[in-house]
């Protein structure tokens, strides 16, 4: 009898608890990141509720590494959050599955107007041209240089994306580069991040584009005939070359090499983020450069994590304001910068001297707005860039060029088949 | 076979036998001592490389310091980061997480002790029919990969509305086929006169399980407890998928932070590694000692 | 009474159960059905269940989450395009590699290191302590320590290589060559697991009676032929167990490879498990990747049943 009274009553007392906490409206939050992010999240959300008494927001954290697995386990046992974080490039997949809702609607109007060309690119889907998702950040790749090396060979050291060193200039300095005393390798190209990396697509998917092809031909959302088309081949056999010259720091050699004791690289493809490791390190002896040309134009990738607001939240209003008042905050904004993030909105880009004209990352800034290309924004989107990550693996391992690159477009045509064109990609409405 | 008569030879003079052992201890146990010395520093270096980068104060210095020789050292070594990491920022106090983690721990072990000790016993002993297609199911149960369940098993827990929580974290992890086989093993291992002898006295099975069996049980306890604890303590991509909140959250899951997306906190990554060693390992050392010599044979003979 | 032919005597199936009237066997079977359930029931519900269900979605063409697109039953579809796959076949033979490798070296250092640790030695537990500490570090932290002792080409065991072999050997690309990768995954996860099975010897150990020893002590047995014949035979169905228990394990190889080598270079360290996860969330073939699971699981339990009927004689 005790028990059972004991029982009743924590029941009882827990019917109470959650009914005081319904009177709320509850948003709910799924992001990754840093122990840094998940401290400005908390306190993000709690100035917000400090200043709307009738919301909860609560926060989902889930790490990067398994931040696919816990949305995909979202969706299934029903429970999505109001808002997610979600990398770029997925953002078609998700959409056309019917997770995302558009947020045109409910993003205050002057953060809207604020977006960069890039930031508006990468949130928009490409069938009904509406804006899914929304970020502080961006992102790009640039050349990093080791200022003694570069001197002396005597380089030219672009100033401006426009006079950007073309493919000859870039492999000729490789080469001199490689006969440089200390010089261990020409360059990193991050390789050691390993080969089932986002990475890969992002950061040389670009120089496929700028050598004249892609991915995937982004009208017909057919791979065959492009990914395995002769210019794709041309420069995917020109990365293997640079490889098989041992002019690239491999894969097992980590990912320091740029600025690790001696500095055994020289040249380094990184990310925005790589320049605050790269400078703790090496002061002023980095340069950082815009990405050569291959072709007729540039190409520059772009995307990062960003905001969209889905389907099942019953708040989209409140959540849209939540998203809006995150991206204004200041402390927020504090410590994006801390973090060297790459703007996405002009506002922040003026708030951040490193990336404004002048400062040390204004090149991978200009970038942008110059010669960023998006990932092919389709709902196949999982299944290219898992092909192309495997061609690449085979092709810096010796592997027939020509044979990884068609292997890898059958393999994405295949995907595509399997799911009848994704509708209305095809043509059908 | 050659032991059944070794076992089966009278136990002539046994007072000797150590006096025998005494002469040599010494210079045998020295070179023994020295032996195992060398051996587990070859094993346990790598763990130097941890140790030393938990005590670095600059994440970068740790990373440009990696695939060298001086992955091994630090010159001027800080504690730094274990205060940093224990003034953790997440929605809870780094020891709450910790806290989460010993619920989880303790309540699967103790759950699978009881609940696999219980299974391999009956399989060993009992006079159900058709045990040895159960035993054999159990071992094919092994087989399958938490990677190819995981998914239906997420939907499942979820339709039960049995989410965010311990109970999620522990129920499901609690029956396992490696430890009810293991306990078959130890168990049918037991000479039968063990079992004869107690069902003479008229005790029933569980009687006999409970008050003779476990007792002699000791070493496979003890594995079982350690194997299931380190188990339950690493437990990463289950937590984070049937979690939602903090509340539950385990340590491994608050530690991942360090490993972000750009950026890895090495400092802090590392000395909350080891942090989250220190657990684990005196929960170790705790069980390991009832790894106790030779009671089987004293308790038959006894 | 000796511990072998106890535990001979032990085969369950052939021990007829005591006669003392039916009502008493009946209680008896009660309890033990009692004793048998939550085990039971907690598989079935947790492990039974779940894979059922991916039985019945490796017919289907199901997305890894749902997709506007209906999902269709295809049949053996997923089956056949597996079987196509050269990729599988690579992966199905670099776990069978892998676990040609793994077996001698881990279970090896395992039962070398409980033999060490079950004898008298001073700081005893210190040593089972140091001994245990790979086990107990997160795979994590294991794989980034090894990435660095691998380092190409200035790493420690390199470097080390070099020193002994006064720079004879050159560099090896232990986790960049095809050549090197699945046999640098084997070293790495024997030094990380062994204390698994190290634990399992020890309690195997501790099962052999002292009685044994002494008697053939005074036989004037010495050390290797007490070894020989007291402890190879008492841990007869520890060996057979820990056999069983590490191929298993073997053919679930992932994590170190997902952290490390994601499957290359050139797809040398591509498992069965990894393949079928690549599948699954990456390409999001949910389908597709329960297929696999199906086969490896087929795969796998004729392996371990054959284990068991081959070593039948040696099992207790």
């Amino acid at each position: 009898m005790g028990k059972r009274l004991l029982l009743a009553s924590s029941v009882a007392a827990i019917l109470a608890f959650s009914a005081s906490a319904e009177a709320k409206t509850v948003i709910k939050m799924m992001h990754q990141g840093d122990p840094g992010w998940v401290a400005a999240y908390g306190d993000l959300a709690k100035r917000f509720e400090a200043e709307n008494p009738d919301v909860d927001i609560e926060l989902i954290y889930a790490p990067h590494d398994a931040y696919n697995e816990k949305f995909s386990a979202a969706v299934m046992a029903k429970q999505l959050p109001d808002i997610m974080e979600l990398d770029a490039p997925f953002l078609a997949n998700y959409v056309w599955s019917g997770y995302l809702a558009p947020i045109k609607d409910v993003i205050d109007a002057d953060v809207l107007s604020d977006m960069t060309e890039s930031n508006i690119a990468q949130g928009t889907y490409a069938i009904d041209k509406q804006l899914y998702a929304i970020g502080l950040t961006d992102s790009s790749v640039v050349l990093y240089g080791n200022r003694k090396y570069l001197e002396k060979i005597g380089a030219r050291i672009p100033k401006s994306v426009d006079d950007a060193w073309t493919r000859e200039e870039f492999e000729a300095n490789l080469e001199k580069l490689s006969k440089v005393e200390g010089v261990k390798w020409p360059i990193d190209t991050f390789r050691g991040y390993g080969i089932k990396t986002e990475w890969i697509t992002y950061a040389y998917s670009p120089i496929l584009q700028s050598a004249g092809c892609d991915l995937i031909d982004r009208k017909s959302w057919k791979s065959e005939g492009m990914l395995d088309s002769q210019p794709c081949v041309d420069a995917m056999t020109m990365m293997q070359n640079w490889v098989n010259k041992g002019w690239v720091v491999p894969q097992s050699s980590g990912t320091n090499q740029f600025y690790a004791e001696g500095h055994p690289a020289a040249l380094a493809l990184g990310g925005h983020w790589f320049y605050a490791e790269a400078a703790a390190a090496m002061k002023d002896d980095v340069v950082v450069m815009p990405l050569p040309k291959f072709g007729a134009k540039g190409a520059s990738p772009d995307g990062t994590w960003i905001w969209g607001i889905t389907t099942a939240s019953k708040h989209p209003d409140i959540a849209g304001k939540f998203v809006s008042f995150m991206l204004k905050d200041k402390a927020y904004r504090d410590y994006a910068k801390s973090q060297s993030a790459y703007p996405g909105l002009k506002s922040f880009a003026a708030e951040s001297p490193l990336y404004a004209p002048g400062g040390a990352l204004a090149v991978a800034f200009e970038q942008a707005s110059k010669t960023a290309v998006p990932r092919p924004p389709h709902p196949a989107y999982p299944a290219i860039t898992a092909a192309y990550m495997q061609a690449v693996d085979k092709i810096f391992n010796k592997g027939d060029v020509k044979q990884a690159l068609s292997d890898a477009a059958q393999k994405i045509d295949e995907d595509i088949a399997d799911n009848d064109g994704y509708p209305p990609f095809n043509g059908e409405q | 076979m050659s032991d059944t008569a070794l076992a089966s030879a009278p136990l002539a003079q046994p007072a000797k036998v150590p006096a025998i052992r005494r002469k040599r201890f010494n210079a045998y146990r020295a070179i023994q001592a020295a032996s195992m010395l060398i051996i587990a520093l070859v094993i346990v270096s790598p763990l130097f490389l941890l140790a030393v980068a938990s005590l670095k104060d600059d994440r970068f210095q740790i990373l440009a310091d990696m695939g060298t020789f001086r992955a091994f050292w630090v010159s001027n070594p800080t504690l730094a980061n274990f205060a940093e990491v224990a003034h953790f920022s997440g929605e809870l106090a780094f020891g709450r997480y910790l806290l989460n983690s010993l619920i989880i721990l303790f309540a699967t072990v103790v759950g699978g002790l009881v609940v696999n000790s219980m299974a391999g016993f009956v399989l060993a002993w009992g006079s159900l029919r058709g045990r040895a297609v159960i035993l054999a199911l159990v071992i094919a149960l092994y087989v399958i990969p938490q990677e190819s369940i995981i998914m239906p098993l997420v939907i499942m827990v979820s339709r039960a509305g049995i989410t965010d929580g311990f109970a999620v974290q522990i129920v499901p992890w609690i029956a396992s086929p490696l430890y009810t086989f293991l306990f078959y093993q130890f168990f049918a291992q037991l000479p039968k006169d063990l079992f004869e002898a107690a069902e003479m006295d008229g005790a029933s099975v569980f009687r006999v399980y409970r008050s003779i069996f476990l007792p002699l049980s000791l070493p496979a306890l003890a594995t079982v407890s350690i194997l299931m604890g380190i188990e339950a303590w690493n437990q990463y991509l289950w937590p984070i998928l049937v979690t939602q909140t903090d509340y539950a959250r385990p340590i491994s899951v608050a530690i991942a932070t360090f490993f972000g997306q750009d950026s890895i906190f090495w400092d802090r990554a590392m000395a909350a590694s080891v942090l989250m060693m220190l657990p684990i390992l005196a929960f170790y050392l705790a069980f390991q000692r009832w790894f106790v010599s030779s009671f089987v044979g004293s308790a038959i003979k006894g | 009474m000796s511990m072998s032919s106890a535990g001979a005597a032990a085969t369950a199936a052939q021990r007829p159960a005591p006669r003392k009237g039916a009502r008493r066997d009946r209680i008896r079977l009660f309890q033990e059905m009692g004793m048998l359930a939550p085990a039971v029931i907690l598989m079935t519900v947790f492990l039974i269940a779940p894979f059922i269900l991916s039985f019945w979605t490796a017919m289907t063409n199901q997305p890894l989450v749902p997709r506007p697109t209906p999902v269709r039953f295809v049949g053996l579809a997923n089956f056949i395009r597996i079987f196509n796959d050269p990729l599988f076949w690579t992966a199905l033979w670099n776990v069978t590699r892998f676990t040609i490798w793994i077996i001698p070296v881990q279970c090896g250092l395992a039962f070398l290191t409980a033999l060490l640790l079950h004898q008298k030695i001073p700081f005893r537990n210190l040593f089972r302590g140091l001994f245990f500490l790979p086990a107990i570090t997160s795979m994590v932290v294991v794989c980034v320590i090894w990435a660095t002792l691998f380092q190409y080409p200035t790493g420690p065991f390199n470097q080390i290589l070099g020193f002994l072999s006064f720079g004879m050997i050159q560099p090896i690309d232990w986790l960049g060559d095809p050549n090197w990768a699945m046999f640098s995954i084997v070293l790495l996860s024997a030094w990380q697991a062994y204390g698994f099975q190290m634990i399992i010897y020890l309690a195997g150990l501790q099962g052999i009676s002292e009685e044994l020893y002494d008697a053939a002590r005074i036989d004037g047995a010495n050390a290797l032929q007490r070894f020989w014949n007291v402890t190879m035979p008492g841990l007869r169905p520890t060996h057979v167990f820990v056999l069983v228990i590490t191929t298993i394990q073997a053919f679930k190889l992932y994590t170190q490879v997902a952290i490390l080598t994601q499957g290359g270079p050139k797809n040398s360290t591509e498992t069965v498990v990894h393949y079928m996860v690549r599948i699954g969330y990456e390409e999001q073939k949910l389908g597709y990747a329960s297929a696999v699971s199906v086969i490896l699981f087929l795969i796998v339990l004729v392996i371990a049943l054959l284990q068991r009927f081959l070593l039948r004689r040696y099992d207790v």
